[in-house]
């Protein structure tokens, strides 16, 4: 089945790794976003089956982004999986704690990726 | 994933490895740039937290484009030049050293 899902992070390269990697290697559609307000205005616009969402962004970061998303009924119910290069237990658990479906680490393996989202999520 | 397939994403990833090259030596620059005002005794605050935002984001995508090792380094570094606290002078030659690895190691991908 083919899935959605919008990529956010504010460095390009990460951002076209994991767009080639979803594309390619699922076969799913891929809509991106370099921002925190770019992500929701997307969100709303391409209604995706998934965000996958980094942590540290200028101006609004993806902690930040994911609340305004969860208080916006029309985004509530999207499972974000957050994307971080934090590798610190500490910063994984309150990631984690926010409330998304899952917290993922970058770098990560380009051929591994889709099958990471899809186990988290459930697709088949 | 098959063979064929895994074959076409990897020479995928070397076009794009291609296009961002550009972005990695400038921010390896900005560790080599670091490290060179560390070891000189002129690192300041504004330079250090360049060198940490270089370093992040080079530990976040080293890895992904089969670079685990620059990774490491980069981790190592970002670490060392934690934000608010300016590396003394005798981590010169450790900063020095990690970026110049890191540009072997992003020169001969």
């Amino acid at each position: 089945m083919s899935r959605k899902v919008l990529i956010v992070d504010d460095e390009d390269d990460i951002r076209e790794v994991a767009a080639l990697s979803l594309e390619s290697v699922a076969g799913w559609q891929v809509v991106t976003a370099s921002s925190g307000a770019e992500a929701i205005r997307r969100a709303q616009e391409e209604k995706p089956d998934a965000i996958l969402l980094d942590v540290m962004m200028p101006v609004m970061d993806g902690p930040t982004t994911f609340r305004q998303m969860q208080a916006n009924p029309e985004l509530a119910t999207i499972p974000v999986l957050l994307l971080t290069a934090k590798v610190q237990a500490s910063d994984q658990r309150a990631f984690a704690d926010l409330g998304v479906r899952a917290v993922l680490s970058k770098p990560f393996d380009p051929m591994q990726l889709a099958s990471k989202i899809a186990f988290v999520l459930g697709w088949s | 994933m098959d063979a064929e397939s895994h074959s076409a994403l990897s020479a995928a990833l070397d076009q794009l490895w291609a296009r961002f090259l550009p972005q990695m030596r400038e921010r390896v620059a900005v560790l080599e740039a670091a490290a060179a005002a560390c070891a000189e005794g002129r690192l300041n605050a504004t330079e250090t937290e360049a060198a940490h935002a270089a370093a992040h984001k080079l530990a976040g995508s080293l890895g992904s484009f089969n670079l685990t090792h620059g990774t490491v380094l980069a981790r190592e570094l970002e670490l060392l030049y934690s934000v608010g606290d300016v590396p003394g002078r005798e981590l010169g030659p450790q900063l020095t050293a990690h970026a110049a690895e890191l540009r072997t190691l992003i020169e001969h991908r």
